[in-house]
């Protein structure tokens, strides 16, 4: 059994109340990810891919289509708020903007309270989730009395990107929406960002979505790659396939356009 | 957090005037009338005399003191003034943060009904319900107030906390399985805190105000004295016009006081929290 | 050579402390070539465009250092001249800078002539005859001349990026600068404007570019040279295949290999991690500012600042690990 499967997933957002205006943000998409898999959804703004993100992540519903978890139907086949609750600890996610991911009146370690919170094994005191706070924060190369206590304003967005990965190590998941996760820090620690989340692979077999616009990273990263664009998936496959030998016009000039660190692009 | 917002305040000019003033009169209405025991329904012969010893203030044409009366009608006017407050607060909190929680169509009937309420000249209603109350109390004038004046506050936080529920902490506590009631609480209402704060002052000048009005057009509570109980006795015996000076101008001065200062205290708010319209 | 820089230091003064942006950079733009500025966020790349263009307004103070610009054959030293002075004789003719939020810039409700005639005003020249030099210059940049007459918010992201240029470049500047021009668009139209640029110098238009850019991808496209700057110090500069062949500075190593692109050569190299952050530029690190977070840091690291030193012909680079002073 896939671990996800996506099924003629379509999402149309109508605006307006006496003339409505529809858009069809997503078109009937469908894909499946297996355990211990990294699939990338890359699109440009608008091509659909956030949306998707958001209704894999059960935070708006479909306007037609199936998302299987584990076999269940994520809008239909959960019931009470037990099995809701079941689902929130299986699927997590990470999102693009570190500074918008923590509420400005709270303590950074509020996320990392929230996560153990959800456990399904409740810790019997709070010395006890306070040491599983500090180990993962630890596991994700921060050291807890530098962030402890202190407020989202003081500490960088790199670091900030690594809590919410500890707040992941927490919950250890099985799937991950990591929705730009790398675009809004700089450069220099991305790479600690990208290495902790495939550490999370290799530890846990978590399977990842990475949502990003940037094909570079889906590259390197990905098992499979899918292509958006205007809501439909345009290309699909092995990175190799899909940066090497795409079919689709769209992905083609994508490919063609990005610049390259080893070669230069032609006719400029 | 409340060092950073409560300190700046304290440094403002315009903010401890406002203040000041308000306090005062605060505390003229709280302690007045425990202090100052004259009964101000107390009809004596000493009729239209000019402030002296005996009546600070003087007194109105059936002999009751003014100064009695000032002190409890401030007292009322700052209780319809806060009931009515509470009430648009609390209906503008829960059908603006249920709009911008719920959607949908929720949202849609929420905003029909806080449009129509809106857009329908308020004071009017207020007068058509105020006519049909044979016994009006100070908390049904209050109430009356409060049912009219909460749409813009709705609206607004509507307005925020959709652009907040679309903010990534919001999603990462729902993801951490908060139900809608714990999400308004802990994420959504501190965000409007501020906001709100401001709001209520200047729904307090509204039901104050509002209260004035209706009680000039004789549609005022029908027990007890407010400010504008006093001026509408004013008004009906002509004292304007019979330079009785001491009778309408300690409430005229009441009202105008207290609203100002709470209008000055709102906006220098507002400029205190609100970096963009701080001056440098 | 074209412009030439000598020990630049500008700070931010702020009311209590100063932010050290640039701090001691010196570096030669020749004549024909376009020069890559690349660093992170805060690094002070942008700063640097400012200082070069003169356009120092506070709390940014040039605090020490010469800015030398090629003028009729002739060094003049700008940075003794006031911001109101390079800007009414230099701007634009000698010297033009498009900033980063340029083409956000652009008033929505105001015609792209009328940005023409404004510039024909502050240089005092006939507003018909540059208004005819715009039109072929959109021409130039592939823009109907027709769009001249339309607001800004008519135009896509790329068309006013390229409006923009177009613009900026009507009195044909030696040196043109650009921020972070590539950053807000997506790929096509990135591709389309590196085009344009090298088209225009190409024409002669221009003579060289200063491209700054976080994105060492797309400088690599046309930069002949690059320059790294990591905490308001140049760290590395060299010409561009050679940086790419093999980096020097542990920084530019780690900056290279962070890089991702779509190139099966990035899959088998995989990527790099330097630990830590970014320094504060208020207090910055003692010695060498990239020593916290350097793998091959050695005692004089965090005791002395390493001076840019040329170690190959044409190669710069500040580090101990390559100079003689490392005992």
């Amino acid at each position: 059994m896939s671990r996800l499967v996506v099924e003629n997933l379509t999402k149309i957002f109508s605006l307006g109340f006496f003339s409505r205006r529809h858009i069809e943000a997503v078109k009937n998409i469908s894909f499946k990810i297996e355990g211990r898999e990294i699939v990338s959804l890359v699109g440009e703004s608008g091509s659909g891919k956030t949306t998707t993100a958001k209704m894999i992540l059960r935070l708006f519903p479909p306007t037609s289509g199936k998302i299987l978890f584990e076999g269940k139907d994520i809008w239909k086949d959960l019931k009470d708020q037990e099995s809701i609750r079941d689902f929130r600890r299986k699927v997590h996610a990470v999102f693009q903007d570190p500074f918008a991911s923590y509420n400005p009146f709270y303590p950074v370690e509020r996320t990392l309270w929230q996560a153990v919170n959800l456990l399904e094994k409740k810790l019997s005191n709070k010395k006890e989730a306070l040491e599983l706070i500090k180990e993962s924060l630890v596991r994700v190369g921060i050291d807890p009395k530098d962030i402890l206590g202190k407020y989202p304003h003081q500490i960088s967005g790199g670091q900030k990107q690594r809590i919410m990965i500890a707040r992941c190590w927490i919950l250890k998941p099985l799937l991950i929406v990591a929705d730009e996760p790398t675009s809004m820090i700089d450069a220099s620690c991305r790479g600690g960002i990208i290495q902790l989340l495939e550490e999370l692979r290799e530890v846990e077999g978590t399977s990842i979505i990475f949502i990003t616009h940037d094909l570079g990273l889906a590259y390197y990263v990905s098992d499979n790659i899918f292509v958006m664009k205007d809501g439909e998936i345009v290309e699909r496959g092995h990175p190799d396939k899909v940066v090497l030998e795409p079919t689709h016009e769209y992905s083609k000039l994508l490919v063609e356009s990005i610049p390259k660190l080893y070669r230069k692009l032609e006719g400029l | 957090m409340f060092s950073t917002m409560i300190r700046p305040l304290f440094k403002n000019k315009k903010f401890i005037i406002g203040i000041s003033i308000f306090l005062l009169f605060l505390l003229l209405g709280i302690l007045g009338p425990t202090f100052y025991k004259v009964d101000p329904t107390e009809m004596t012969w000493d009729y239209e005399q000019p402030p002296s010893v005996e009546h600070p203030l003087g007194t109105d044409t059936y002999g009751r003191d003014i100064l009695a009366q000032l002190l409890h009608g401030i007292r009322s006017s700052l209780y319809i003034g806060f009931l009515a407050a509470t009430i648009s607060l609390v209906l503008g909190t829960i059908v603006g943060s249920l709009s911008a929680v719920k959607r949908g169509i929720v949202d849609d009937t929420l905003m029909a009904m806080t449009n129509i309420v809106l857009t329908t000249p308020s004071i009017l209603i207020a007068i058509l319900i105020a006519s049909y109350l044979r016994i009006r109390s100070m908390e049904a004038v209050a109430v009356i107030l409060g049912l009219f004046q909460w749409p813009w506050f709705a609206r607004a936080i509507r307005a925020q906390l959709m652009s907040v529920t679309s903010r990534e902490y919001v999603y990462l506590s729902i993801m951490a399985g908060y139900s809608d009631l714990r999400l308004v609480i802990e994420d959504l209402l501190p965000t409007i805190a501020t906001y709100a704060f401001m709001s209520f002052v200047l729904f307090i000048n509204g039901g104050i105000m509002g209260e004035a009005g209706l009680s000039l057009i004789g549609l005022g509570p029908t027990r007890g004295i407010s400010l504008g109980l006093m001026l509408q006795w004013a008004v009906l015996m002509e004292a304007v016009r019979r330079g009785l000076w001491w009778w309408f101008i300690p409430p005229g001065v009441a009202i105008v006081a207290i609203t100002a200062s709470l209008m000055v205290v709102s906006t220098t708010m507002d400029e205190v929290f609100n970096p963009r319209l701080r001056e440098e | 050579m074209l412009l030439k820089v000598e020990n630049a230091k500008a700070y931010y003064k702020l009311e209590k402390v100063s932010v050290k942006a640039v701090d001691g950079v010196s570096f030669e733009i020749f004549e024909d070539e376009v020069v890559g500025v690349v660093g992170e966020s805060g690094s002070g790349k942008t700063t640097l465009s400012n200082l070069v263009s003169m356009n120092i307004l506070k709390p940014l103070t040039l605090v020490e250092g010469k800015i030398l610009l090629k003028i009729n054959g002739e060094f003049k030293e700008i940075s003794s001249m006031s911001r109101e002075e390079v800007k009414k004789k230099l701007w634009g003719k000698e010297v033009t800078i498009v900033p980063q939020s340029a083409m956000n810039a652009l008033m929505p409700t105001i015609r792209m002539a009328k940005y023409v005639e404004h510039l024909a005003h502050s240089h005092d020249l006939a507003e018909e005859k540059l208004l005819a030099k715009a039109e072929k210059r959109f021409e130039e940049v592939g823009l109907d001349p027709l769009w001249l007459k339309r607001y800004p918010f008519e135009l896509s992201g790329g068309m006013k990026q390229r409006a923009v240029i177009a613009i900026a470049t009507i009195l044909n500047p030696k040196l043109l600068i650009v921020d972070e021009p590539t950053s807000a668009l997506d790929v096509v139209n990135q591709r389309v404007f590196l085009k344009v640029l090298m088209q225009l110098k190409r024409m002669g238009i221009v003579r060289s570019i200063i491209f700054i850019t976080h994105d060492i991808a797309t400088v690599r496209q046309i930069a002949d040279r690059m320059i790294v700057m990591y905490a308001g110090k140049i760290v590395e500069i060299s010409s561009m295949e050679e940086i790419l062949r093999k980096p020097l500075h542990p920084y530019t190593r780690g900056l290279l290999n962070s890089v991702l692109t779509p190139e099966p050569e990035i899959r088998k190299r995989g990527i790099s991690v330097i630990p830590g952050a970014p320094p504060n530029l208020i207090s910055p690190p003692h010695g060498c500012r990239f020593h916290p977070r350097c793998p091959h840091v050695m005692d004089i690291c965090k005791e002395k600042d390493p001076p840019l030193e040329e170690v190959e012909e044409g190669r710069r680079v500040a580090c101990f690990l390559y100079s003689e002073e490392r005992r």
